[in-house]
C-alpha cells in the first residue's frame, strides 16, 4: 500500500479517494496535483517566512552597520576639527609664553624702569626692624645711578625687543580711553580709582591692607 | 553555454589574480598614496638659571616653500567674492608679510624653473614665527607650503649668550652648552603612520605610533641672571668707555663653587648670532688663557705662608730693580719704599719683594701649589673650546721664568681659573671644582647632576686667611683703595697688571688688566674677578669701577649683611 493514508476531506464529497502524488508524477490540472500544492504550500508557508525573517535582519544589521560608520565618520571629522583647534592653541601659546619672557628680561626692564625714572642705588644699607638700627652706609643721593643710560640699552643686546616700545612711548601711555577699556578695574583699597596715577601719596585710612585669614 | 562558462572563467581567474597573485602589490600602491609617515617632533629642553627663569626655550617655527610649477593665477574666495589673484600679485602679499621684495619671489620662481620645468620646491624664506605663519596661511595661496622647524628662543638675548651657545637653522645645537649638554637637552623625535582619506581627515582607528617622542630634559645652571646681565652691563659699559678689545668678569661662589655669574666683552646674542664677529661667539672667560700679572702674588705669598716661611709681618728689602744670582732681572711697576713687610710687597705689588720671598721655595714645591691650585689643568665645567692654560714643567723653567712666575708671567691662566685659585683662598685653603651646571631633570622628574672631582686642600685654613686677611691691607692702604672700597663692608682684593704677548715671543707694549676681589673680607663668600685687555688708560684704575660695581651688587643680590668689624691694620713698611 501508499506510506500515506488517504485523507476524506468533507469538501469533495463523499468516498473519494486520494491518489498520493509526488510532485514528479503531478499531472497539471488534476485535482490531485492541486491537493499535492495544496500539502507542500503549507510546508513552505514556514521557510519563506523565514527567509523573510532573516533578509529583514540582514538588513537591519546593514542598516545598523551603516550607521555607526557614519558615526565613526563624522567623530574623525571633529577629531581634526579639534586637533586643528588645538594646534592653534598651542601656537597662541608659544607666542604668549615668548612675549611673556621677553618683557621679562632685565634689558626690558631695567631700560623701562629708568625710562620711569627709577635709578639704582649703589650703597647698600640694611634697616634691622627689631631696634631700627642701620647697618651699612647708606647715602642720600649721590649713590644713585643710571645702569643703563641714555644709549646703554644696546650694550646687553636683545634682537627679540626689537619692535617693543618702552612704557613711557606715547602710544601706551595711558589717556582717559585707554584707562577704561584698561582690564579688571580692581578696587583700590584706598579708594583711589583704577588705572589713574595718583597725583599725591594717599593716606592710609586703616593701615596696610592685608589678607583676612582664619 | 561554452561562451557562458568561458566568460566567467576569464573574470574568476582575473578576480584570483587581483584579490590573491597581485594582492599585497596593490595593497603597497594604496596604502602609499593614503597612508603618511608623520614626524612627531619632541620638543627640545629648556635651559633655565638658578631660579627657574628660562634662558632658551624651545619653539617651532616655520619654512615656507613653494611649488614653483604650479605658481599660477589661482582663484580666492567663493561664490559672489571670487576673484582671480595672479602670481604677481601673490608674490607681493608674500612679500609684505615676511619682508622680502616681491622681485625675490618671483626671482626664485623662475629660476627654479629654469633649472628644473617641473620644479616642485623652493623654498620662499626660512625661519618665519608664529604671527607671519598665520598671516601667510590666510592668504590662502594653493602654491605655498608650510614645514615646521624645531628652533629655539632665547627670551633674554645675549644674556649669558655667551655660555648658552646657540643653534642652527635646523635646531642643532652649534656651540656653548647647547652643544655640550646636548644628551641632556636633546629629544627625540617620534614617528606616527596614519591613513588619511582624500580630503585629508585621518581615518580613525588607522593611526599607528611606530616611535614614540621622547621630550628634552630640562637643563638647570648655576648662573643668576640678573646678576649676568648687570655684570654684562658693567662690564660693557666701561669697556666701551676704555676701548678695550675684550673684558671677563667673573662671580664664583666661595662656598660652593658655583659660577653665579660669567660675563663675557663683547658677548652674542643667539637670537641674532651673526651680529657678533666669530671670534667673539664663545666665552672668553673659559677659552682665552692670559698671563695674570700680579694677581698671581696672591698664591705666592699663600705657598709662601703655608709652608711657615713668612707671615704678614715678615720683612725684605726690595730694590725696585734687582738682579738675581742666575742672571734674571726683576723690576718693579714703581718705586717704592723698599723695607717692606709681606703685606707690603703685596701692597706695593713689588715683583722683586714677592721673588725675594718666595726664592726659598723649591721649584718642584711651587709646581705642586700652581697645580692643586688648578692652573696647568681645565676646570670641571668642561666649557666648549676650554683652555687648559699655560704651566710648564719646571725643567722647562729658564733662568728669567724662574722668577717672572712669581708674579704672573711666564704662565697662563684663563679668568675661570683665576678665580678658582682664588676661591680655594677664600675658602680656608679648600679649593671646590668649579661648576656651572647645576642639573638636568628628564621630563619624568629624574634628576641628573654632573659628576665632578674631589675638592683638593691647597694650603692650611690659618694660610688662607693669613694671606684673605693681607689682601685686606691691600684694599685699606693700596692706591686704588678708595675706588674699591664699599662703605659698611670689609673687602679684599688684589690688581693685576700683565704685559700681553706680541704672538712673537717677545711682550707687546699691552697689557691685560685685572683685579681680583673676595667679600666679605672676614668670612669670604663671592669672589669677583674683572679683566680687561688694553683698555686706553693701560691701568687698573680702568677695572676699578666695575670690580666696585659689581661687588656691590653681589652684596645687594644676595642679602650680605655689612661686616660688624674693622678692618685689621699690618703694617706695610718697617
Amino acid at each position: 500500500m501508499s506510506m500515506v493514508a488517504p485523507v476524506r476531506r468533507p469538501d469533495l464529497g463523499p468516498e473519494r479517494h486520494l491518489v498520493p502524488v509526488t510532485p514528479s508524477t503531478s499531472i497539471p490540472g488534476s485535482i490531485s496535483w492541486l491537493h499535492g500544492v495544496r500539502r507542500t504550500r503549507a510546508r513552505r508557508r514556514p521557510k519563506a517566512f523565514f527567509a523573510l525573517v532573516t533578509a529583514v535582519v540582514m538588513f537591519c544589521v546593514m542598516i545598523a552597520q551603516m550607521l555607526l560608520s557614519v558615526a565613526l565618520e563624522s567623530g574623525a571629522y571633529e577629531i581634526a576639527h579639534l586637533q586643528s583647534a588645538n594646534k592653534e592653541a598651542s601656537r597662541s601659546f608659544q607666542q604668549m609664553t615668548q612675549d611673556i619672557d621677553r618683557l621679562s628680561s632685565p634689558q626690558h626692564l631695567a631700560l623701562n624702569a629708568e625710562a620711569l625714572g627709577m635709578l639704582s642705588n649703589n650703597t647698600p644699607a640694611y634697616l634691622r626692624l627689631s631696634d631700627g638700627a642701620i647697618l651699612g652706609a647708606p647715602s642720600s643721593g649721590d649713590g644713585f645711578t643710571r645702569l643703563v643710560g641714555s644709549d646703554g640699552g644696546t650694550l646687553v643686546p636683545n634682537s627679540l625687543l626689537a619692535n617693543v616700545p618702552l612704557v613711557t612711548s606715547a602710544s601706551l601711555t595711558p589717556t582717559g580711553d585707554a584707562a577704561s577699556h584698561a582690564a579688571p578695574a580692581v578696587a583700590d583699597p584706598n579708594g583711589a580709582p583704577a588705572g589713574l596715577a595718583p597725583a599725591a601719596p594717599v593716606a592710609l585710612a586703616h593701615g596696610l591692607p592685608g589678607l583676612a585669614t582664619h | 553555454m561554452l561562451i557562458v562558462v568561458a566568460f566567467f572563467a576569464v573574470v574568476v581567474v582575473r578576480l584570483i589574480d587581483i584579490q590573491i597573485v597581485r594582492a599585497a602589490e596593490y595593497d603597497a600602491a594604496s596604502a602609499g598614496k593614503m597612508s603618511l609617515p608623520a614626524t612627531v617632533f619632541a620638543p627640545r629642553g629648556d635651559i633655565t638659571d638658578a631660579n627657574g627663569i628660562v634662558l632658551a626655550d624651545a619653539i617651532l617655527k616655520y619654512d615656507v616653500t613653494m611649488s614653483p610649477r604650479n605658481a599660477r593665477e589661482f582663484e580666492r574666495g567663493t561664490g559672489e567674492n571670487m576673484h582671480k589673484v595672479s602670481t604677481e600679485e601673490a608674490a607681493m602679499e608674500i612679500a609684505s608679510i615676511t619682508g622680502q621684495k616681491p622681485e625675490d619671489i618671483l626671482g626664485a620662481i623662475s629660476s627654479s624653473l629654469t633649472a628644473n620645468p617641473n620644479a616642485d620646491f623652493a623654498y620662499v624664506t626660512r625661519g618665519v614665527g608664529v604671527e607671519q605663519f598665520r598671516a601667510l596661511n590666510q592668504l590662502e595661496i594653493p602654491w605655498l607650503y608650510f614645514e615646521q622647524i624645531p628652533s629655539r628662543a632665547y627670551p633674554n638675548g645675549s644674556v649669558a649668550g655667551n655660555l648658552l651657545g646657540y643653534v642652527g637653522s635646523d635646531g642643532t645645537a652649534l656651540a656653548g652648552l647647547e652643544l655640550t649638554q646636548d644628551s641632556c637637552l636633546a629629544g627625540e623625535n617620534g614617528q606616527e603612520t596614519y591613513e588619511r582619506g582624500a580630503d585629508g581627515v585621518r581615518i580613525p582607528g588607522s593611526t599607528v605610533t611606530s616611535v614614540q617622542a621622547k621630550q628634552g630634559s630640562q637643563l638647570r645652571l648655576t648662573i643668576d641672571s640678573d646678576l649676568q646681565w648687570y655684570a654684562q652691563q658693567v662690564l660693557a659699559t666701561q669697556a666701551q668707555a676704555q676701548d678695550a678689545r675684550f673684558g671677563i668678569a667673573v662671580v664664583l661662589e666661595v662656598k660652593t663653587g658655583k659660577l653665579r655669574a660669567v660675563a663675557d666683552y663683547p658677548s652674542v646674542d643667539p637670537n641674532n648670532v651673526d651680529a657678533t664677529p666669530e671670534q667673539y661667539r664663545g666665552s672668553y672667560a673659559f677659552a682665552a688663557p692670559y698671563e695674570p700679572g700680579s694677581t698671581m702674588k696672591s698664591l705666592t705669598a699663600a705657598m709662601v705662608v703655608d709652608t711657615g716661611m713668612a707671615d704678614h709681618a715678615s720683612r725684605v728689602e726690595a730694590p725696585s730693580l734687582m738682579e738675581f744670582a742666575n742672571g734674571a732681572r726683576v723690576k718693579d711697576s714703581s718705586d717704592h719704599d723698599p723695607n717692606l713687610t709681606l703685606q707690603g710687597v703685596l701692597v706695593e705689588s713689588s715683583n722683586v719683594g714677592m721673588s725675594l720671598f718666595g726664592e726659598g721655595l723649591s721649584p718642584d714645591q711651587r709646581f705642586s701649589y700652581m697645580t692643586k691650585f688648578g692652573l696647568g689643568q681645565p676646570t670641571a665645567v668642561g666649557f666648549l673650546g676650554e683652555s687648559a692654560g699655560i704651566l710648564y714643567d719646571p725643567e722647562q723653567w729658564d733662568n728669567q721664568t724662574y722668577y717672572n712666575m712669581f708674579f704672573g708671567q711666564g704662565l697662563a691662566a684663563t679668568a675661570v681659573q683665576m678665580a678658582g685659585a682664588y676661591q680655594a683662598i677664600g675658602n680656608n685653603g679648600i679649593r671646590l671644582p668649579v661648576r656651572l651646571v647645576e642639573e638636568c631633570t628628564s621630563p619624568d622628574g629624574a634628576v641628573t647632576a654632573p659628576s665632578l672631582p674631589e675638592s683638593v686642600r691647597v694650603v692650611s685654613a690659618s694660610a688662607a686667611q693669613e694671606v684673605t686677611g693681607m689682601l685686606e691691607g691691600v684694599v685699606t692702604n693700596g692706591w686704588l683703595g678708595p675706588q674699591l672700597t664699599i662703605p659698611g663692608y670689609r673687602v679684599a682684593a688684589k690688581t693685576g697688571t700683565a704685559e700681553m704677548s706680541a704672538g712673537d715671543g717677545t711682550y707687546s707694549t699691552s697689557f691685560i688688566v685685572s683685579i681680583a676681589g673676595l667679600i666679605p673680607a672676614e668670612d669670604p663668600q663671592y669672589v669677583v674677578l674683572v679683566t680687561l685687555a688694553n683698555p686706553s688708560s693701560n691701568s687698573t684704575a680702568a677695572v676699578a669701577p666695575v670690580i666696585h660695581d659689581l661687588m656691590e651688587q653681589v652684596v645687594k643680590q644676595y642679602r650680605i649683611q655689612p661686616s660688624t668689624s674693622n678692618s685689621p691694620y699690618w703694617p706695610v713698611t718697617y
